[in-house]
């Protein structure tokens, strides 16, 4: 490791708090100093949930903690928590300091356990990882400590038609409650029964009781979310079905439709199978009659459309946008920029994924969890033509100076709101469209 | 703290050399001498100054903080022993849970609070926990606190081993803190030509042998009754050895930037001094 990096598009990994948060009545504890919480809830604005954001309980670990370990402090508050919170689930996460003191959290979530409480804990100090890969730690710490108590009642795999979904990690992706939203809403669709896991369609912990009677579940991500996947797999023998991308539009989320209903069928679930085709073939018309009502738009607007995009933003949305904007609107993916520090393993999938996008265009992707490099290299492209930047609120003066329209789609997003809106599935896409096509008619003098 | 010139000197050395109680017993000597000096203790184990205060009778900075707070008194703190000295155990956590390394910093901290390094002491020795297992340990000389450090080894490869590897942190600290190795204190253990091998590893880091300290049981019946050999047994030649440690220290003027070896280059002086063929096949010691 050396040099540093400008713009890190994430978090450390305490940033898994935020999962624990997106699950409706869990808590997350942090074991950690103040600042860790504030910077996680600033880095996610508007991210508050149950009992997150700047009220989340924390230790507030300082140099006492440091000296004679700080877990006394911690059984106090998570003791506090219960008295003051009506709460399903605690989840204790520590931050860097404990992580290098050795703090013992494991052994005060124990404690609890043995009293019949529900508390899980995960170490993680900020040098351990990203968020990225925290959201899959804290996701099988859960399923360990806690779902595995329910395994009696939910024998694994045995709801044939019962699927676990992860997709979106929650506030990481600002689209994320009503991407899973219209996961779940599809899915249904089609014949499954989701359970989706976090945000306010989720069941919250009564749902994760039933994660192990899934049959089968659905990963839809290039690499983040498939330690989840993977162990759930050694756990429950579930197999998974992975789309590597946000599917979004018409072409897209039929493709990812169409994969789930053969992937279902061939593990034995009952699906009807014309009425799933009904289901998704009505949806699909739907996206496609509003892109039918835009045909003249997009070929006529005088002012001029932009014709090429830079997304810098992490795989899963890289990917599909560019399906998405090439195929469906026409705009052209130059330069991509996966900022989410993707593990080198996944790198060839995603450069394959993305050159079997067009057979006559080169993609180019290029992987570097520095944001501030991306952003140098598209002000050294040519934008004499009117292109497109869909990035985090970051790049919005980059865009500025290289003369682009913006659209602000990945955290940190100071310059939008995403309260109800989804990107992933048919209705995402015209979302996207939505977007792209207001910020371009607001140029309109 | 004070800007008159108090000479604070960091004893380390490996676990079990004898740095607590080489500490103490030439404190005793530079106490016999007129002088005024400060012991901080900074081991978890806090057993600094039992010989200067006739017993574990010291509550630790750390237990004090952890059960009373900042808001202390520094009598609270620092107890005064054997004619005058004024002794303070840092102590640490319970062993497993916490960080020692950051309680020696908290401590030090603490005493500068509360005044302790007054302008009257001419010296204070920081006795350090053998294995200087993380940055805290190195406290002292890290943040140029003690700015003089002597070293307890003796003939044997372990405490040579040791004695080469704190110079590797003295060396590290030398350019920022100013820290100056003074040299290397011979705690005797009776090994084969145990002085010349010691004096010889002395001058492989650029220092000197500072004292040779034979071995003696005095030193083991004045522990037993919790005492320094000088308060013990006054006259005895052992009393007077520490008093010659105390001396040379008191008139050392030769401070190095130590140049720590290669292991290779130890191994070779051990074989050089360690072994002797008249005495082959003699293990007694």
């Amino acid at each position: 490791m050396s040099g540093f990096i400008e713009q890190e598009r994430y978090t450390c990994a305490i940033g898994a708090l935020q999962s624990v948060v997106a699950i409706p009545r869990a808590v997350p504890i942090l074991h950690s100093g103040p600042g860790c919480g504030t910077m996680i809830a600033g880095f996610f604005e508007r991210a508050t949930g149950y009992a997150g954001g700047n009220t989340m309980p924390c230790t507030n670990f300082g140099e006492k903690d440091v000296v004679f370990g700080g877990v006394n402090k911690l059984r106090k508050i998570v003791e506090n928590t219960f008295k003051v919170l009506d709460t399903d689930l605690q989840v204790i996460l520590s931050g860097c300091t404990a992580g290098i003191t050795g703090d013992d959290i494991g052994s005060v979530a124990e404690e609890f356990k043995d009293m019949g409480k529900p508390v899980v804990y995960l170490d993680t100090p900020g040098f351990k990882m990203n968020n990225y890969r925290s959201h899959s730690e804290v996701v099988n710490a859960i399923i360990d400590q806690y779902v595995s108590d329910f395994e009696d009642e939910n024998p694994s795999r045995s709801r044939k038609n019962l699927v676990n979904v992860f997709a979106s990690i929650p506030y990481q992706d600002i689209f994320w409650k009503e991407n899973l939203k219209e996961y779940k809403r599809l899915l249904e669709g089609i014949g499954l029964e989701v359970n989706i896991l976090f945000g306010p369609f989720s069941d919250g912990v009564k749902e994760w009781q039933t994660i192990p009677a899934a049959n089968f579940n659905i990963l839809i991500s290039p690499w983040y979310g498939e330690p989840i996947a993977e162990h759930l797999k050694n756990r429950y023998g579930q197999p998974y079905y992975k789309f590597g991308y946000v599917p979004i539009g018409g072409n897209e989320t039929t493709r990812f439709l169409k994969g789930v209903i053969e992937f279902a069928k061939e593990a034995g679930a009952d699906i009807d199978e014309a009425k799933a085709e009904a289901f998704y073939l009505r949806e699909e018309r739907a996206f496609y009659e509003e892109i039918d009502n835009l045909t003249t738009f997009i070929t006529e607007f005088r002012y001029g459309l932009p014709g090429y995009v830079h997304v810098i933003g992490d795989a899963g949305y890289v990917i599909g946008l560019s399906k998405f904007l090439l195929n469906e609107t026409g705009i052209i993916p130059k330069e991509q920029f996966i900022v989410d520090n993707t593990p080198k393993k996944y790198e060839q999938y995603i450069t394959d994924e993305l050159a079997g996008i067009s057979k006559k265009r080169e993609i180019p992707a290029i992987f570097d969890p520095d944001a501030g490099k991306a952003q140098k290299t598209i002000l050294s492209l040519d934008h004499s033509k009117r292109g497109l930047i869909i990035g985090s609120g970051w790049d919005r003066e980059i865009a500025k100076k290289a003369g682009c329209d913006f659209v602000a789609a990945f955290a940190p997003v100071q310059y939008r709101l995403a309260l109800g809106t989804n990107w992933a599935g048919y209705t995402g896409g015209l979302h996207v469209i939505e977007d792209i096509y207001n910020t371009v008619l607001s140029t309109y003098e | 703290m004070s800007e008159k010139n108090i000479r604070q000197i960091a004893i380390y050395g490996k676990g079990g050399i004898g740095k607590s109680t080489t500490t103490q017993n030439l404190t005793a000597g530079l106490l016999d001498a007129g002088k005024k000096v400060m012991i901080v203790g900074c081991d978890p184990k806090a057993d600094s100054t039992r010989l200067m205060l006739g017993g574990l009778a010291q509550k630790t900075v750390l237990d004090t903080l952890r059960e009373e707070g900042e808001d202390i008194d520094l009598s609270a703190i620092m107890k005064e022993g054997f004619k005058g000295v004024r002794c303070v155990e840092s102590g640490g956590p319970e062993p497993g849970v916490g960080c020692a390394g950051r309680g020696i910093i908290t401590s030090i901290g603490l005493l500068e609070r509360l005044g302790a390094y007054t302008d009257d002491l001419d010296y204070v020795f920081y006795d350090v926990l053998g294995d200087v297992v993380c940055g805290g340990f190195a406290m002292p000389i890290r943040e140029g606190k003690a700015k003089e450090i002597y070293i307890v080894a003796s003939g044997e490869m372990m405490a040579l081993y040791a004695a080469n590897n704190i110079s590797k942190g003295i060396a590290r600290y030398a350019k920022t803190g100013g820290v100056r190795l003074g040299g290397i204190i011979c705690n005797s253990r009776n090994v084969d030509r145990e002085e010349e091998l010691v004096r010889a590893f002395a001058r492989e880091l650029g220092t000197q042998l500072i004292h040779f300290v034979p071995r003696d049981n005095v030193v083991q019946r004045a522990e037993i009754n919790k005492k320094t050999v000088i308060e013990y047994e006054p006259k005895c030649g052992q009393a007077n050895a520490y008093r010659k440690l105390a001396e040379a220290i008191e008139n050392n003027q030769n401070f190095v930037i130590p140049t720590p070896i290669s292991q290779e280059r130890l191994e070779e002086i051990l074989v050089e001094y360690g072994l002797m063929d008249s005495i082959k096949d003699d293990y007694r010691i």
